[in-house]
This record gives structure tokens, sequence and C-alpha cells, in this order.
């Protein structure tokens, strides 16, 4: 430890007063740990559902509609905020020390103590940041319109809100729950989407009659009541503006790509060095840095829109502000969409009709969308310490050799595969993020295949802790 | 302090017992791990205020009826006036 000033202790007296999980200091048993996960979910969905109290309205256009399938939150609900401020600070974070701004030596007890305290604090802070924005922009109604109590009320729900969900994520990580809050709270947000999306039950009128907003309900209710059958299911699979039976299709097709694309993997065989005859395997899957990739992209994405946004607002004719991004209102839902400008290009295109007439702006979203994917894949393994050197280390303290290669050599053989894995696996999210864009895939690529590769996970983890019980009792 | 001292003895049984189940398991598990679990944020403990899951649990569902009385009353005090 260098002496001097270190930005890290700057948390330290705020560590007290941080709300924290205790750790789990028996082994909670693989039923308790689906009670746990089970009861924070319902937490979660039941926050996504109740209305803040005090907002007057909720109306006019929403300049976040992009982000919140992707980051777990509903307008106006309390989980207005979702799990933005989470994910933004562990990114912060975690840039901040893959770049060394931050010095971290993570053998220290005390720095990993700190970290956690400084990515926490920092989330706590985003919460309030974002409430306050949110309430002064006046999203819920103008500040005079709600009176000051409201105000500060709302401020206060949203910060109570934020503070649960750090709670409830570090309940599931601490090992009373499956997997973590955040990609479950993710994964549940979006296959909520999607089964509203197909079943959904409400009518909307949009000058051919009455019809239902649920793609599959809509099919039924069309072939019923229209006497043309022929263009009744053509209206079902290719009706715009409203989920139909192709989006729908695309979606489970992605879901079935994605599955079977989880299963490729290197298998490099070790062996222990201590116990004779034990025989073990590291695999290194196609899909290395699983769904990392597309949140860091997305991330990306986000603040652009929300700073072009911004900017054109203010200053629509400047030149470089028009190349950042032109929007224009969308005149079905009432959100901006980018028209021009760099914004528009990293945009995916809405349709198949739309790629043929405008075939450079896909091919660019297709170029951007890979490089991007690839390159954030291979920053992500230096960055979150699963590069080949890692590994490489993780695998002598378990005492683990390849057999018939040099201890040394087991850096270099693992070199051969993982920046590779990482790179490649990173183009295959990408492309199959941009297919299922270009099917229109209910709830945009990005999401779909962060649900993918979360419930994939998540299926891991449970077939991992059946086993492990499994074996306590084999015992 | 106190906190502080008699955590690094429970931390590193942890670690070791993690660490002897690796390795009766035949350590078929033990990759990938550091790919999988990206999204975990917080693993290690802080010393902070030490909360039990069950009062998490609690406070949560706390915080969802006061959010809902507060609807309750709002309505309740709007009908009166």
């Amino acid at each position: 430890m260098a002496g001097g000033f270190r930005v890290l202790h700057l948390v330290r007296p705020f560590l007290a007063f941080l709300p924290e999980v205790q750790s789990a200091d028996r082994k909670i048993p693989f039923r308790e740990k689906v009670i746990y996960t089970v009861i924070s979910l319902f937490i979660f969905l039941v926050c996504s559902q109740l209305p803040l109290y005090g907002i007057h309205s909720t109306t006019g256009a929403d300049p976040f509609y992009w982000m919140r399938v992707i980051l777990a939150s509903n307008r106006g609900t309390v989980m207005e905020l979702g799990i933005t401020p989470i994910v933004t600070s562990g990114m912060v974070m975690q840039l901040l020390v893959g770049s060394k701004i931050i010095e971290v030596d993570n053998s220290v007890r005390e720095d990993r103590a700190l970290l956690n305290g400084a990515q926490k604090l920092l989330g706590i802070l985003i919460a309030i940041g974002e409430a306050v924005a949110y309430v002064l922009s006046g999203m819920y109604g103008s500040v005079s319109q709600l009176g000051t109590g409201n105000a500060i009320l709302i401020i206060l729900q949203l910060f109570f809100a934020g503070i649960i969900v750090i709670c409830l994520d570090e309940l599931l990580q601490k090992g009373y729950g499956l997997g973590s809050g955040i990609s479950l709270f993710i994964a549940t947000n979006i296959c909520e989407n999607i089964i509203w999306k197909a079943f959904s039950p409400t009518t909307i009128n949009s000058g051919r009659g009455a019809e239902f907003e649920g793609a599959v309900i809509a099919l039924f209710h069309l072939l019923i009541t229209r006497t043309d059958k022929v263009r009744a299911l053509r209206e079902a699979f290719y009706r715009q503006n409203l989920p139909n039976v192709t989006n729908l299709l695309a979606t489970v097709l992605v879901f079935l790509i994605v599955i079977y694309f989880q299963g490729f993997r290197v298998v490099l065989p070790v062996r222990s060095k201590n116990a004779r005859g034990q025989q073990g395997s590291y695999p290194i899957k196609l899909f290395y840095t699983s769904n990392m990739p597309i949140i860091l992209h997305s991330a990306l994405i986000t603040n652009l829109y929300f700073i072009s946004q911004l900017l054109y607002r203010k200053y629509s004719g400047n030149f470089l502000v028009n190349l950042l991004g032109k929007w224009k209102e969308s005149e079905y839902s009432g959100h901006s969409v980018p028209v021009g400008g760099l914004a528009y290009y990293v945009t995916a295109p809405s349709s198949l009709a739309d790629v043929l007439a405008n075939p450079f702006h896909a091919l660019f979203y297709v170029v951007f969308m890979l490089s991007a994917c690839a390159l954030f894949s291979k920053t992500w393994i230096e960055v979150s310490g699963s590069s080949a050197k890692d590994v490489a280390k993780q695998l002598k303290e378990q005492q683990m050799v390849m057999p018939g290669h040099r201890e040394s050599n087991l850096q270099k053989e693992l070199n051969r595969y993982i920046p590779t894995a990482a790179a490649f696996g990173g183009v295959c999210i990408g492309a199959l993020t941009v297919l299922a864009d270009f099917m229109g895939a209910i709830g945009s690529g990005t999401g779909i295949l962060l649900a993918v590769t979360i419930i994939y996970q998540y299926f891991e983890t449970f077939e991992k802790e059946r086993a492990t019980e499994l074996g306590f009792f084999g015992f | 302090m106190v906190a502080n001292g008699d955590a690094p003895a429970r931390g590193s049984a942890a670690a070791a017992a993690s660490l002897r189940r690796r390795r009766t398991t035949s350590g078929a598990g033990g990759g990938g791990s550091g790919a999988s679990s990206m999204l975990q944020f917080y693993t290690d403990e802080a010393a902070g205020a030490k909360m039990s899951p069950n009062t998490v649990l609690i406070m949560s569902i706390g915080f969802i009826a006061v959010v809902a009385m507060l609807h309750v009353f709002g309505k309740l005090y709007r009908t009166a006036n």
C-alpha cells in the first residue's frame, strides 16, 4: 500500500451508513434459495406495477423508451428507475478500476470492502440524482402543479425503491438466492413483455375496427370474425404497428438459435496435481463473455441517444449537432425516433422493407454492431479478470495442470483459445442481435439476447446447485 | 475494528470450503465461472449496517405497504375535500 492520497479512502466515512446484507453463515439449502428468489421476484413485480404516489401525469414523450425493457423499469411506477442505478454504478466502477484510475489491490480485504462500499454509495447517489432530475424536468407534471410536498414524496419513493433494489440484489448474490438480482429482473421484465405482446387482451382501434394487441389472440379473433379467411391470416401475420404472428415466430426462432449456440465450446482437459486420477475439464464457451458485449453496446447507444436528443432539442440548426443525430416524433407511439446523423445509422432498421429502401443504413448498422461487440468482448475479458493470464493463475491456484503441457505453457495454451473465443463470440452475439432486429422479434434484438442468455445461465446454476446438493447427500 | 478482526478468518474459511467443494466435485464446474457471473457486483462484504435477509424482505414489503397507504389516504383526503 503506497502512502499518499487514494480515492477509495474517501468512501470510508460513509461505510457505516450503507445498508448491508449479512453473508450466509451456513449453507442455504436449495429449496430455501428458491423461496428467497421467488419472494424477491414477487416484490420486484409488485413494485413495477405499483404507481408512484403524487404524480400528476405521465403523458408526453418518454425520452427513455428504448431502454425501459433492458433496464427493467416501468413508467410511472415505483420501479421507474429500475436497475439503472446499480448497473450504471457497477459499470463506472469496473471501468475506473480497469483503467487504473482507482487503484485496488484485490488481495487486500479492506480494499475490496471499500470498493464495494464505493459502488453502493455511487448507486445510491445516482438514484437520488436521477429521481431529482426526473421530478425537476417535469416528467410527472411541473413542480408547481405537483406542489413541493408531493415532489419531495416522489423523490423519496424513488430513492427508497433504489435502495430496495440494491438490497434485493445483494440478498440474492450473498448466497441466499440463485444468480444475481439484476439479471433476474431484466429477464423477468423481457419475458413479461413478450408474453404480453403475444396474449394481450387489450383492444386498440387503429382505423380498421377494434383489434386485439396480442398477436395470438388477434390471430384467432381475425380468423373467427372475418369472412375472408385468407385475408384474415395475412392480416394476422403481417399487420404493421402492432405485434403480429411473424414477430412472435421470429422471437421463438431467435430463442432456439441462441440456446443451440450456447452449447458450442472447446473443452480443455485438466488434471489435479495433488490427487492422482482426478480428471477435470475446463470448458471455454463460444459465448465466453456471454451477454456482456450487448449490455455495454446498449449502454453506449443509450448515452449517445441521450446526448444527441438533448443537443438536438436545444440547437437543432447546428451542423455538428445534426451530424450527431436528427430526431422526429414517430406517428404511432409519440416517441422520438432518429431520422438522420450518426444516431440514425447506429439504430436498427425497423423492418426488412426498410433495409431494402436504405441498404447503406443497414450495412453501416451491421458493421458497427459486429465490430463494437467484438471490441467490447475483448476489452471485457481484460477488465473483468477472465483473460488467459487470470484463468491460468486461477487454475494454478487450484493445482490444476494440463496433461502433456508444462505448467509455464498453460497460459500460452489458454491464449490460443480465449481471445479468439471472446472476439468471435462477441461477433456471434452481435450477429444474432442484428438478425433478431431484422426479423422484427418482439422486445428488440438486444432484449431477447439478454433474456435468453440470462435464462440459460439460470438453467446452468440450477443444474449445478442440484448436483452439489446431491453430492452432499451422497457423502 | 472488532468486526474487521474476526471477519477475515471467516472469509478465508469460506474460500477454503469452496475450494474443497470444487475439488470433490472434480472441478467440472470450476471453469467459466469468471465469465458467467459477470453481473455480480457486490460479492464481498463491506462493514456496514448489517441486516439479515428477512429484514430486507420485510423492509421491502413495508415500503410497498407505505406507498399503498399513501394512495389510499390520498384518495380519502381528496374526496373529503
